[in-house]
């Protein structure tokens, strides 16, 4: 009997079902497969591109100090050291290397060697010079900045393979840097001028320095308006707030505004901040204004939540002490809700470090060489400064755009893991 | 004190703790309605000082309701009216010019769940005379914490672990923590919510004995579903049915010989 | 700045006076007092502070104005300026009063009465200010103190203020959402005197760039906004065509089916996802899916151009994946136990009770988030601007390049100040469109969502 029973069983659920139930399970693994090979990609293309921009190519030349060219008068005036001219310097270093190399025409060939050093390469030399002025007079060998597109060669990043036309790099100045780098002139360095840096016109010597204090201002801002209002208008709906018809606007507003575009926002900040209360434009202040209101309802609604969850019988204990309601709140009920409370904090402003298009409205996008000193210099963001790059045609920064998503990266995951390990140290079960 | 017994409430700041009073609270006429729903229904008693005071009834009759209006906990309630006066010690505690949390401070409570702060055990005694400013130096506040919680039955217990939090202790050292917590501001009233209803009977054995030592100090009023509890630490007796107060009288005489049926189905356990 | 220093002086003042006044009345036993000192000396504070701060700010914008006003009265030829020369003109004056420069820059002999009056009007100004501060908070000091008493209720006073200042933190929202509305809005109508309603609402053509001449025929450009939203709805639909299946599958999948370990791994790594940064999606979708599309689509016989709708529409698919799987969880997981138990009870497979009894049960909630989905899809700015075209097609092709709502808006508004030119306030209107857009979308979604938990909680 029992056999049959077991038959039973074993018929009832038929192949087709299973086969629909393993088919639905497949699904599922394909959708997550589906969204992590995406990440996967995401992240390889990111950091494929970008690490290299962390490395930055460096041209050692013999320079000779002559102090004829340098400080003819031997005064040594800083006047005088500071208008010499120190491109004919790195020009005869140059055709002294080129001598043994080409037969070329000199001018002609010079312009073109000239182009595998940043053009700021005699201010390199000018400030050493200043700083060592004991070096005048003698041949001392000067560390370059190779300009972007040498720094490219050197990576590998240039196809040399297509017509000399239409690549950057011309026949000679791959000659000369085979031969300089035969004869060890050529090094790799940790690229420092991409931290302490602006933005500028030359990949080679642009750097996330600006970008990264204009979003610490504007998060600073963001930060100091947010946080407060926000919990205090947290504390308001959730304690204090009686139901009707003005606390149910207030929550609906709230709710919404969490959904609505971040552009939206970066309008009002332009018709309101900008037009109509003549605030700075591109300013690091204003960002953080605009960006203080679009994490409001993002801070609300988690601390919200926080203090929901802490129990009513602790309060009650407060109030059966004979504290007041405020009293209460601040004591017992404030202090309990502040991890989560903090949590949603920093994941609130982490979303505010990532947030591009408002900022564009306030025109933070421009292009400012100069590190902002005031929260009403103007500034770009880190966000906006990827944008920037992103839009760049140039192979350099394209590697320099990848290298600035992984610093906003970096920040963003600092923060998220501060905000997880929050959350783990201090979760609560009641 | 005028002919109604009413006092002119302009000079309440402290409630008297003076041995010659007899009755502590004159209650009449009280209903408290939800909404519409009224939870409490016209009830009226005396409640005498240094005397345990039980209510007694069944889940939902309103006895819990009632000793929440004695501190006002009700007013945090939302759409909670109470009618009816209180008068406790002669003040009209429902007097708009009652400031409801500093009579919370004279009337003390403990919760059904013990609740303690998720702080040091030190400081949840000491959290009430901060509060109110009555020890100031850090050696009087020691004071008031030793004597509160050897009033409580505590303080052995976890004298060598003051600045441990006090969630680590066992819920019968809960409640009693709770207690200790209630009187170390020295009310003049204490409210208990089924103080036992979460405790093992060891430990209700262990709140009984307090609240028979209590009870030389303070007057007791304790809402109990276990009618034995009512009957041993008990001087006086109410019953609740309905929201209504059906029979109030000396606990012996509402055990033994009660005037009421209800009351007589409900200690005889035909309902409740 | 001696203002505020004396304002602080006077406020901690009162402070430490109304503490230890109350704390004198009954000799130091505090329990005789309403209100513990620390409540009476905030008491005092409060109103020390906060009227000479009101006072202290109005006075400050208010003297600005009025100086302004009065000192540029003095310039010769005040009246033939425009806005932005009187700002000019008034630095010069500012600078020539503080600092005696004689830089040709700022000095204008002309300006010299101006800067003189200046000088001498910031000066009254500051002497007033001062007076009118000191005096109030002498008044103050000397009517409060009095109010100190033993029955004296301060700390319900003080508790009113800080309830008053914590509502007003709360109708911080109200005042934003107000400012959206009226800046959009003002602009808006701005915007329609020039161009009409019924052109940008119906408008097959959108050309705003050739209003730049503005004394070229035909300067007005074209702003029918149609094409502009028929592209923002394509790269919506094909974003939600990936992140629909995509989202919904992980949710059930991670929900009913994964093991525990797997599903605390894949979690946070959709978390990951739901926080990178959208321009980062941008530089994704430009830099890699577009030229991969491209090229996939030659060697399978397509014209796919680099930007697009498809590319931008899959990548925007991508970032929603997170946002969909997490509130369809929630969404599930809300489905009461014993409704599973049922079905399972009744012999049905997981996928059976998933598909019959789950989804359905969750149905509203789901709709709910697939439509807040699209209202951040229509809203998404970064990976469009970065990924989609400029030029606006009337295509249902995804294949080619589209334009969208928050293209149209960013390429209006970056680097154009000019106001009053009806292609900057173009973008005020597009914004209004995509605002009541998403405002729908989001308060439908939001009230579906809600009903739904009430059903289940």
């Amino acid at each position: 009997m029992s056999s049959t029973i077991n038959q039973d069983i074993a018929s009832s659920i038929s192949s087709a079902r299973i086969n629909k139930e393993k088919r639905f399970q497949i699904y599922g693994v394909a959708a997550l497969l589906f969204a992590m090979i995406m990440l996967v990609t995401l992240f390889i293309t990111i950091f494929s591109k970008g690490l290299s921009a962390f490395i930055q190519t460096k041209v050692n030349l013999d320079i000779e100090l002559t102090q004829e060219v340098i400080d003819p008068e031997g005064s040594r005036d800083l006047n005088v050291l500071k208008q010499a001219n120190y491109q004919k310097l790195i020009d005869d270093s140059l055709k002294l290397y080129a001598l043994n190399l080409f037969d070329k025409d000199e001018k002609e060939l010079i312009k073109n060697l000239r182009m595998i050093l940043s053009p700021i390469a005699y201010l390199e030399l000018r400030n050493l010079v200043i700083d060592n002025q004991d070096f005048i007079g003698k041949t001392k060998k000067v560390s370059f900045i190779a300009s972007d597109d040498i720094d490219q060669y050197f990576k590998g990043k240039i196809d040399m393979s297509i017509p000399e036309d239409d690549r950057k790099i011309t026949d000679i100045q791959e000659k000369f840097l085979d031969d300089l780098q035969s004869k060890g002139q050529i090094n790799k360095v940790f690229n420092k001028t991409l931290f302490t840096k602006s933005d500028s016109r030359e990949a080679e010597l642009s750097g996330v320095l600006g970008a990264v204090i204009g979003s610490f201002y504007s998060l600073l801002i963001a930060g100091l308006l947010s946080i407060p209002i926000g919990i205090g208008a947290a504390i308001y709906l959730q304690e204090f707030a009686k139901k009707n018809r003005i606390t149910d606007f207030i929550e609906i507003n709230i709710n919404n505004l969490a959904a609505v575009p971040s552009i939206v926002f970066g309008l009002l900040g332009l018709a309101i901040f900008l037009n109509m209360f003549l605030m700075p434009r591109s300013a690091p202040l204003v960002g953080g204004m605009v960006l203080a209101l679009m994490t409001l309802p993002k801070i609300i609604i988690p601390a919200r939540a926080a203090i929901l969850a802490v129990p009513e019988s602790i309060k009650q204990g407060a109030l059966a002490l004979g504290a007041s309601h405020m009293q209460s709140i601040m004591h017992h009920v404030l202090p309990l809700a502040m991890p989560a409370i903090l949590t949603g904090i920093i994941i609130g402003l982490a979303q505010a470090l990532g947030e591009t298009a408002p900022l564009l409205m306030i025109g933070m996008i421009a292009f400012i060489p100069d590190t902002p000193l005031y929260i009403t210099d103007p500034a770009t963001a880190l966000p906006v400064q990827i944008f920037m790059w992103a839009d760049n045609p140039e192979r350099a920064f394209v590697e320099r755009t990848s290298a600035a998503i992984i610093i906003l990266l970096f920040f963003l995951i600092a923060m998220n893991s501060i905000a997880i390990y929050l959350r783990q140290k201090f979760e609560r079960k009641w | 004190m005028t002919d109604t017994g009413i006092v002119n409430i302009s000079s309440f700041n402290k409630l008297k703790k003076s041995k010659n009073i007899k009755i502590k609270a004159i209650i009449k006429n009280l209903s408290v309605f939800y909404s519409d729903k009224c939870a409490v229904d016209n009830v009226s008693m005396n409640i005498n000082a240094r005397e345990v005071t039980a209510m007694i009834g069944p889940s939902g009759c309103g006895k819990s309701t009632f000793i929440r209006c004695l501190n006002r906990m009700n007013d945090v309630i939302e759409n909670c009216t109470v009618k009816g006066s209180i008068l406790i010690d002669g003040y009209d505690i429902y007097h708009p010019k009652i400031d409801e949390v500093k009579l919370r401070s004279q009337i003390g409570m403990v919760f059904q769940k013990p609740n303690p702060f998720p702080k040091s055990i030190y400081d949840n005694v000491a959290y009430g005379p901060r509060l109110h400013g009555i020890a100031t130096k850090k050696n009087d506040l020691d004071n008031i914490v030793e004597e509160s919680l050897t009033k409580a039955g505590l303080f052995k217990e976890v004298k060598d672990r003051l600045n441990d939090t006090a969630i680590g202790l066992s819920g019968g050292q809960q409640q009693r923590l709770c207690i200790a917590r209630t009187i170390s501001i020295s009310p003049s009233i204490i409210l208990m919510d089924e103080p036992c209803s979460a405790l093992d009977p060891i430990a209700t054995a262990v709140i009984e004995e307090l609240i028979e030592n209590l009870k030389k100090s303070y007057t007791i009023l304790i809402v109990t579903h276990n009618m034995q509890q009512a009957a041993r630490v008990s001087e006086k007796t109410a019953f609740f049915h309905l929201g209504k107060l059906i029979e109030f009288g000396d606990t012996k005489t509402i055990f033994t010989n009660p005037r009421e049926k209800q009351t007589l189905g409900y200690i005889t356990g035909r309902y409740g | 700045m001696y203002v505020v220093i004396a304002i602080l002086l006077f406020s901690f003042y009162g402070f430490y006076l109304g503490k230890k006044k109350s704390a004198n009345l009954v000799s130091n036993k505090v329990s005789e007092l309403h209100s513990t000192p620390i409540y009476h000396g905030y008491y005092i504070f409060l109103w020390c502070f906060v009227p000479s701060l009101i006072v202290l700010i109005s006075w400050q914008v208010l003297d600005n104005y009025l100086i302004k006003s009065l000192v540029l009265n003095l310039v010769p030829g005040f009246e033939t300026l425009d806005k932005g020369n009187i700002n000019f003109v008034f630095e010069k004056i500012k600078t020539m009063a503080t600092q005696e420069t004689i830089d040709p820059f700022f000095y204008d002999e002309q300006l010299i009465p101006a800067s003189k009056k200046y000088n001498w009007l910031t000066k009254i100004s500051n002497i007033t200010l001062f007076t009118v501060i000191l005096s109030f908070l002498a008044i103050v000091l000397v009517y409060v103190k009095n109010k100190i008493q033993a029955e004296f209720t301060a700390r319900v006073y003080v508790e009113k203020f800080i309830k008053t200042i914590l509502f007003m933190c709360s109708v911080v929202a109200i005042f934003t959402t107000l400012g959206i509305v009226l800046s959009l809005l003002l602009e808006s109508l701005r915007f329609f005197q020039s161009v009409s309603i019924f052109d940008f609402l119906f408008g097959t053509h959108w050309s705003p760039q050739i209003a730049i001449r503005e004394d070229q025929v035909g300067s007005s450009g074209a702003f029918g906004s149609v094409p502009v939203l028929a592209g923002t709805l394509l790269i919506t639909l094909i974003a939600m065509t990936v992140s629909v299946p995509v989202g919904l599958f992980s949710a059930i999948y991670l929900s009913d089916y994964a093991p525990r370990k797997v599903r605390t791994i894949m979690k946070p790594l959709l978390e990951i996802l739901a926080g990178i940064p959208t321009v980062v999606y941008g530089f994704f979708a430009a830099l890699t899916i577009g030229p991969f599309l491209r090229k996939f689509g030659e060697s399978m016989g397509l014209d796919i151009v680099s930007e697009s709708a498809l590319a931008a529409g899959l990548v925007m698919g991508i970032m929603i994946i997170p946002f969909i799987s997490s509130l369809s969880d929630d969404v599930i997981n809300a489905v009461p136990q014993e409704l599973k138990d049922g079905s399972y009870a009744l012999g049905a497979t997981k996928s059976e009770t998933m598909v019959r009894v789950i989804l359905p049960a969750a149905l509203p909630g789901i709709i709910g988030s697939i439509l807040l989905a699209v209202s951040r899809a229509i809203g998404e700015t970064m990976i469009v601007v970065m990924a989609a075209g400029m030029s606006a097609r009337l295509t249902a092709n995804p294949f080619e390049a589209v334009t969208t709502v928050t293209v149209q808006i960013v390429t209006l508004l970056v680097g154009d100040q000019e106001f009053d030119n009806p292609k900057t306030l173009a973008a005020f209107a597009l914004g209004l469109q995509l605002f009541l857009l998403t405002l729908f979308l989001n308060l439908f979604a939001l009230k579906i969502v809600q009903k739904y938990r009430e059903k289940y909680e």
